[in-house]
């Protein structure tokens, strides 16, 4: 039997040859997905639940007419696996192959298109074909820097998951290099996970968990315990690790519409402090969460009569204030100067918001803005002496960068022996130090002023 | 006196170098040139701009002159238009392309639609031609060109009917096509890689995903059997084509409420750039007017199509009433490929789950139109019919908690005795519409709302589906096998429904009586004043009701009462029968 041939069968029929040749792969063994193996697999491995997979594929009805196939659209196509995403047949099928594995499904109406089928394409109640390759699979990546990449071991139940806010109960296991160093059960707030000693990449990883998952968490040393590593654990800086989590019960926390305006207030009042007490832990990651959790309950909010409004604003007006500081010490300038600008739009003339975004643009090198912002430091308030500095600082910045470049001009063609002779010399000191410290390396500051504290 | 002029300047500046003409130079030239137009001597300024030593001049200072010749070849019957279109040629060849860009948006921006289409149809051509003269460093312009465009386009009527889009009134139609024309180049060097092709490339994509809310959210689309060719159907089609061949994939598009990372909350860039009623048109063109379909994998399944979607019917039902319509139809046909009985209860867990289908009633008991109401019940029955068994127990309690309407409430009713009805047929016994979850259920329907003054004319559908689903139980299950666990329960419901209904049936009764003594009395007595009450439907009074119809009304809740009460006895005997056995 050729499994692309083009020779148009019955249900029954096709059955009974595919029955012959392949295995069935679905759980209850009914048949209802035979898979016949056109070229095995290159290894052993096989993809897992939640995994990206990627396929070609061909489907056809039994009389040979092709209904759908990636090759004609030049793309294969990914999907994540085991999670009612595709076809059932898909998922039970993929689930069992392996990489490279190149082979035909023969699957039943229940497994594909059901009673009703597809618009203008499958018939109702079709059986269909499905020619398989499995190009690769990997984890599937749940942060878009690739920091936590999950693979999930045992696929939990139902469409929820645990919010920020929420209460959970996990068990923990985990690894570095291979090597065990923490196992317990433990219960914590989303978003709290490191007043119980979890890292963010498990904190962060639990909205995409549903009840009862068991799966795997494989984290960048910004998700893990950074550029400090953990001590206690015996993890040094900059470890990879893994961690193994089972989510066993959780109470989500209510959402943003299911509260009303004072409720948010409230709780902001709350999640404040529990951010500026991880700020001044030096955790900013985490303090980060807790004052968006803030923006994202308030953004929207409009509140009625003038003093309720004005409260609305002063509580978003201090969370981006403070979403700037940490943005500065997490050296993600671009946030710090959007933050600011949230504030600046609301209260024009903040002196807080206009020097940090100034503080910002000059670690980007725009030395005149930054200067611009400084200088309207100094008119709202003319004895602030940091800032006065700062100006001092642009001003030199602005010299040396002028000084720069007419050195570059001036004799140009020297110059550029020159650089063709010491290529390769490193020559940007600021950018190099700012890649060096961005996996959490955040306690080393230059200068301490005093608007450095979250309000 | 302006056309000297115009030589005057020409001629001093042939002797000068392109960066030395003075900004006098500049507006003596611009003045000049735009006045010779206005008075009708294009001959000689074409003259001019045609002279072979006067290239220069015009190629830094030309563009000056669009808007005069635009509004010469707007209005068409000019006698110079000849002349004018041949000067607005050479310009378009020889002027530097950053400043014809300027020169031909600013001329695009109109207010009324006649004007609005006809400056389209006449600048996208050289716009066009312009952009591409800009090789590689168009990005930005391109992204301001799409801008001003669709600022335009949105600004014409749509066509509602099949006749209208034929007839295409207002020119939207003729305007999308010439704007598929406008970006198909750009998009082939975006496809190609040429040039900047990732700026290009964003442009083009935020304008696709612009014109999906407008024009193309509200202009309902018509399918092939109503419309063979429709122009408005082309142009989706074609925003669907483009957004492939820039290298975005309509089904991640499609998918991305359930598909997308995790983000920064509290930012709102992302919705900028993916607006949420786009994505849902996105769905609506490919769910239900079968778009793409060539390109569209179609092997997700039901369940997930579905619950994706009803984040974008959510979506579209929330924006407003106009859009409704496209918010139903995308349900009914996620709804349509569901097996039956197969949706579980977890479902319910997603908040789109309840709100969709409350929306859905909000507008079956509000909505003016009628078609929409009827589609609405039919939907509503459609979902009901998707959910298993569990799923079904939780909805129906669900909407009898928060659908506050009687009609509502009385279909739900009877969708509860069909379920039973199900349930109690051999072989289907299932834990849910029998035995102990059934009676928390029915606790929620065998109650009168407010006791034994609820009015039972406003609650008469409620009213009456609960009666007929209790007289269908004590007709169904017997005694000695209590199936439903009605016969242990009676009791309880005698207390909760049937003697407040029996009061409240006695009550109403006595007061129509009366008030209907009352108006008979009060005709006879004043039989010259013919309207007495006023009538008003929400904000719209209606004619004053004579005596006589209000006679008729009463009478008519007089009957409305003995109905009830004829059913409420039968059940009465039937228990007593029953229970005598």
């Amino acid at each position: 039997m050729t499994t692309d041939q083009e020779l148009p069968m019955d249900a029954q029929s096709a059955t009974a040859m595919f029955a012959a040749k392949g295995i069935d792969v679905t759980p209850s063994k009914d048949q209802g997905v035979i898979k016949v193996v056109k070229h095995p697999g290159l290894d052993g491995e096989r993809p897992m639940v939640g995994d990206r997979v990627t396929v070609h594929y061909t489907g056809k009805l039994l009389t040979g007419k092709k209904f759908d196939c990636s090759r004609d659209r030049k793309e294969p196509f990914s999907f994540n696996l085991g999670k009612g995403q595709v076809l059932k047949a898909w998922d039970i099928g993929v689930m069992s192959m392996q990489k490279g594995e190149v082979c035909t499904l023969l699957c039943k109406p229940e497994y594909a298109y059901g009673p009703s089928g597809s618009p203008n394409k499958i018939p109702p109640r079709s059986p269909v074909l499905f020619q398989m390759e499995l190009l690769k699979f990997e984890g599937e990546m749940l942060t878009d820097d690739g920091g936590i990449t999950r693979r999930i071991k045992v696929k939990g139940d139902g469409y929820t998951n645990p919010n920020d806010g929420a209460s959970v109960d996990v068990h923990l296991e985990g690894s570095c290099g291979g090597r065990l160093f923490d196992c317990r059960d433990v219960s914590f707030v989303v978003s709290e996970a490191e007043d119980k000693g979890v890292p963010l990449g498990v904190d962060r990883a639990m909205d995409k968990m549903q009840r009862g998952e068991c799966c795997l968490l494989y984290l960048k040393p910004k998700y893990g315990f950074g550029s400090e590593g953990k001590p206690e654990y015996k993890i040094g800086p900059h470890k990879d690790i893994v961690y193994e989590v089972t989510l066993k019960d959780f109470k989500r926390a209510k959402e943003s519409w299911e509260m009303d305006l004072n409720e948010k207030l409230d709780l902001a009042h709350g999640v404040k402090h529990k951010g500026n007490q991880y700020f001044k832990a030096g955790l900013y990651f985490q303090a980060v969460i807790q004052y968006q959790r803030i923006v994202c309950w308030l953004e929207m909010e409009c509140g009625s009569g003038i003093e309720q409004q004005k409260k609305i604003q002063e509580v978003l007006l201090t969370s981006h204030l403070n979403l700037a500081l940490c943005f500065l010490r997490i050296k993600e300038f671009s946030q710090v100067v959007e933050n600011c600008n949230k504030v600046i739009e609301i209260e024009e003339s903040n002196e807080k918001a206009l020097y940090r975004r100034g503080e910002a643009r000059l670690l980007r090198n725009e030395f005149t803005l930054a200067l611009a912002d400084f200088q309207q430091v100094l008119q709202v308030n003319p004895t602030n002496r940091a800032a006065r500095a700062q100006i001092s600082i642009c001003q030199s910045r602005i010299k040396e960068h002028h000084e720069q470049d007419k050195k570059t001009y001036a004799n140009m063609f020297q110059k550029f022996a020159e650089r063709d002779a010491e290529f390769g010399k490193p020559k940007r000191r600021r950018d190099d130090n700012k890649r060096s410290s961005m996996n959490g390396e955040v306690g080393i500051k230059r200068r301490r002023r005093s608007q450095d504290c979250p309000s | 006196m302006a056309l000297e002029q115009l030589s005057d300047v020409v001629q001093r500046c042939q002797v000068l170098s392109d960066d030395g003409y003075a900004a006098e130079d500049h507006d003596v030239f611009t003045i000049a040139g735009r006045t010779c137009i206005e008075e009708g001597n294009s001959v000689q300024v074409l003259s001019i701009v045609l002279d072979e030593q006067n290239q220069d001049i015009v190629r830094s200072m030309g563009w000056n002159l669009l808007p005069p010749l635009i509004q010469v070849l707007l209005k068409k019957e000019d006698k110079n238009l000849p002349q004018c279109l041949a000067i607005f040629n050479h310009l378009l060849e020889t002027c530097r392309p950053k400043e014809l860009l300027i020169g031909l948006l600013e001329q695009l921006e109109q207010d009324d639609p006649d004007p609005i289409a006809e400056s389209l149809h006449l600048l996208l051509n050289p716009l066009q031609k312009v952009l591409l003269r800009l090789g590689s460093r168009k990005a930005s312009s391109l992204g301001m060109t799409l801008s001003s465009v669709l600022d335009q386009v949105a600004k014409l009527p749509l066509p509602h009917t099949k006749e209208q889009e034929e007839d295409d009134v207002f020119s939207l139609c003729r305007s999308c096509t010439e704007l598929t024309a406008f970006v198909r180049p750009f998009v082939h060097e975006v496809r190609l890689n040429l040039f900047n092709s990732s700026a290009n490339g964003v442009f083009l994509f935020c304008s696709c995903m612009q014109t999906l809310t407008r024009p193309l959210l509200e202009a309902q689309l018509k399918d092939p059997d109503t419309l063979p060719v429709s122009p408005l159907r082309n142009f989706a089609t074609e925003i669907l084509n483009t957004l492939s061949a820039i290298g975005q994939s309509l089904s991640s598009l499609v998918f991305q409420p359930l598909l997308k990372r995790k983000q920064a909350p509290g930012f709102l860039e992302e919705e900028v750039r993916y607006p949420k009623e786009s994505l849902a048109n996105l769905a609506h063109l490919v769910f239900v007017h079968h778009l793409a379909a060539d390109t569209f994998p179609s092997v997700f399944s039901p369940v997930f199509c579905l619950r994706c979607n009803m984040e974008h019917i959510s979506q579209l039902s929330s924006v407003f009433e106009g859009v409704f319509p496209i918010a139903q139809e995308l349900y009914e046909k996620s709804l349509v490929r569901v097996v039956d009985g197969s949706l579980p209860a977890d479902l319910l867990q997603i908040k789109t789950f309840l709100t969709v289908p409350q929306n859905l009633v909000k507008v079956m008991t509000m909505c003016q139109r009628h078609d929409l109401r009827t589609k609405g019940l039919k939907v509503l029955q459609l979902s009901i019919d998707k959910f298993d068994t569990g799923a079904k127990y939780y909805f129906f309690q669900y909407m009898l908690k928060t659908s506050r309407h009687s009609g509502v409430e009385g279909y739900i009713i009877k969708n509860i005795r069909n379920q039973i009805d199900v349930a109690l047929q051999p072989g289907n016994s299932n834990t849910w519409f029998q035995g102990v979850h059934l009676l928390p259920l029915l606790r929620k329907v065998l109650i009168l709302p407010d006791g034994p003054e609820t009015d039972l004319l406003q609650y008469l559908d409620r009213v009456m589906e609960s009666l007929n689903l209790l007289r269908y139980l004590v007709i169904r299950d017997k005694v000695t096998e209590n199936q439903t666990g009605i016969w242990t329960e009676l009791y309880k419901v005698e207390d909760t429904f049937m003697k407040p209904l029996r009061v409240g049936l006695n009550m109403s009764r006595a007061h129509y009586e009366r008030e209907l003594h009352d108006t008979v009395e009060t005709k006879k007595s004043k039989a010259k004043e013919e309207s007495i009450l006023s009538v008003a439907v929400g904000d719209e009074k209606l004619p004053n009701m004579t005596s006589d119809s209000h006679v008729q009304a009463l009478h008519s809740a007089l009957h409305t009462f003995d109905m009830i009460e004829s059913v409420l006895v039968r059940i009465e005997e039937l228990v007593e029968v029953k229970e005598n056995l």
